[in-house]
């Protein structure tokens, strides 16, 4: 006998979750350059990006995290799925707390990975993608070894950087053991179609292995 | 009170390596105390089915004698019933013990017969889950409202904990579960049923696949929803959603 129950829905609810954080300058110097207008506009083009594609819209998990205004660090918003993500507004002004930035994205990391954690859902390495333009204006030593402790026990894979000459490369570099990478002419849509594609990439690899990201070279300058 | 049903599907992979499926499930009814076991044994050792067949059959019916004996042990089904807990407890420790034994007249080791847990206690007064690794349980209420217990597993990587582990009392979750009302459901699986039958948000069972099954079990004779159960776990769009063993056992109140 073949006995078959009728109409069940056989859908995969299991999709593990691929979390993003974007910590972003939005200190005073990025107004220069229409600098904040490219970013802006670049953020809109991951959003996009990433509901292309059904996985990665499923599977990407984002949160914004915003430096800047009085010496400020500001979570725009809470955690959204990709499908679900509208970029914030940002707007340019005051200083340059990377440390501060830095310490509430590792803080929201592990918060986040201990939410999903309890309610079941398996996740892959979170990736914090940090963007500044300029000097740090506060303690952000203790901060930058804290990032890279994180990256060498796979809690976080960390990208660091830089916008423009101004950008102080040497600080950024301490914030990953992969160093900094330069933005090659303020190519702020090659750079988020390139960190969407890896969003996909991420979401379709096998638990526990480790991602081979796309070369950067789309918007990334070579080493002087 | 109580209407059983379970199925188990051994997964692509395991047919690929010719091996037998790891899952097992027993579930044992007196009276109208229902005491149902689902282990998935780890693929990784060679003996994970005879860990998974001897802990769900032995551990159903060490609970159930015990509870028989002592109805006194479901009386009081408060958050603090410590007692029962107490029960499941030391009836774990007792099954863990004799498949020790089981091993050491076989001379492998306890861990070649490494399984997880997911077993639930439920009388008309309430009762528990109990849990060590992956897995689900869930028991929806006649209003959709959900208990569950979770799967435990290590960060990233495909680890969970087994009842044959050295520590598995750091990793023994209890849950305290209400009163069953009329139309309520209670579903064990192991970790290849879940991504299918529990929603996205980890919260209960995804309804469109539970409302279907519940509807046409309450009505199925138990040897043909067994049989269209298993069917279900075997199709080919099963399969593909998950190359693991699979076991659903649900557990209906008249």
């Amino acid at each position: 006998m073949n006995t078959i129950i009728p109409d069940v829905a056989l859908i995969d609810n299991s999709d593990e979750r691929a979390p993003l954080v974007l910590v972003l300058d939005c200190s005073g110097s990025m107004q220069e350059e229409n600098k904040i207008q490219l970013l802006n506009e670049g953020l809109k083009t991951l959003a996009a990006d990433l509901k292309v594609d059904p996985i990665a819209a499923r599977c990407g998990r984002v949160l914004v995290i915003s430096f800047g205004g009085d010496g400020n660090v500001e979570i725009m918003g809470d955690w959204t799925d990709a499908m679900d993500f509208t970029p914030p507004e940002l707007l340019a002004g005051g200083l340059t707390p990377l440390g501060a930035a830095m310490r509430c994205a590792l803080d929201e990391v592990e918060s986040q990975k201990s939410e999903m954690r309890t309610a079941g859902v398996a996740y892959k390495r979170p990736i914090i993608m940090l963007l500044s333009d300029g000097e740090s204006t506060d303690d952000w030593r203790q901060v930058a070894a804290e990032c890279k402790n994180a990256e060498t026990a796979h809690k976080v894979n960390i990208m660091a950087i830089g916008i423009g000459d101004q950008a102080n490369k040497e600080t950024l570099g301490h914030f990953s053991n992969k160093g900094a990478l330069s933005l090659s002419e303020l190519k702020f849509k090659e750079l988020f179609i390139w960190l969407s594609r890896s969003i996909r990439a991420v979401s379709r690899a096998p638990s526990g292995g480790t991602v081979q990201l796309n070369p950067v070279d789309s918007w990334a300058q070579l080493s002087t | 009170m109580w209407r059983v049903f379970s199925a188990s599907a051994t997964g692509k992979r395991n047919l690929e390596q010719g091996a037998a499926g790891q899952d097992a499930s027993h579930c044992v009814v007196t009276d109208d105390v229902l005491v149902a076991i689902v282990c998935d044994g780890a693929g990784s050792v060679r003996e994970g089915r005879t860990g998974s067949d001897f802990i769900a059959r032995a551990l159903a019916e060490q609970l159930s004698s015990t509870l028989h004996a002592d109805r006194n042990l479901l009386e009081v089904q408060t958050e603090g019933n410590a007692r029962l807990e107490a029960t499941i407890h030391s009836a774990i420790e007792a099954v863990r013990t004799r498949l020790a034994d089981l091993a050491a007249s076989r001379q492998v080791a306890l861990h070649d017969f490494s399984c997880t847990l997911v077993g639930c206690v439920a009388s008309p007064g309430g009762g528990r889950f109990f849990q060590i690794g992956d897995g689900f349980a869930i028991q929806q209420g006649a209003a959709g409202d959900s208990v569950l217990s979770r799967p435990e597993n290590g960060e990233y990587a495909d680890e969970t904990y087994f009842l044959t582990d050295e520590n598995w009392k750091g990793h023994l979750r209890l849950t305290p579960l209400p009163a069953p009302e009329r139309g309520c459901v209670i579903g064990l699986m192991s970790d290849g049923t879940a991504p299918f039958a529990v929603n996205r948000a980890r919260s209960g069972f995804f309804r469109p696949f539970i409302d279907p099954i519940a509807a046409f079990l309450r009505e199925a004779t138990a040897p043909n929803g067994n049989e269209a159960l298993r069917n279900l776990l075997e199709s080919p769009r099963a399969c593909e959603i998950s190359p693991d063993d699979k076991t659903l056992l649900l557990a209906f109140v008249l």
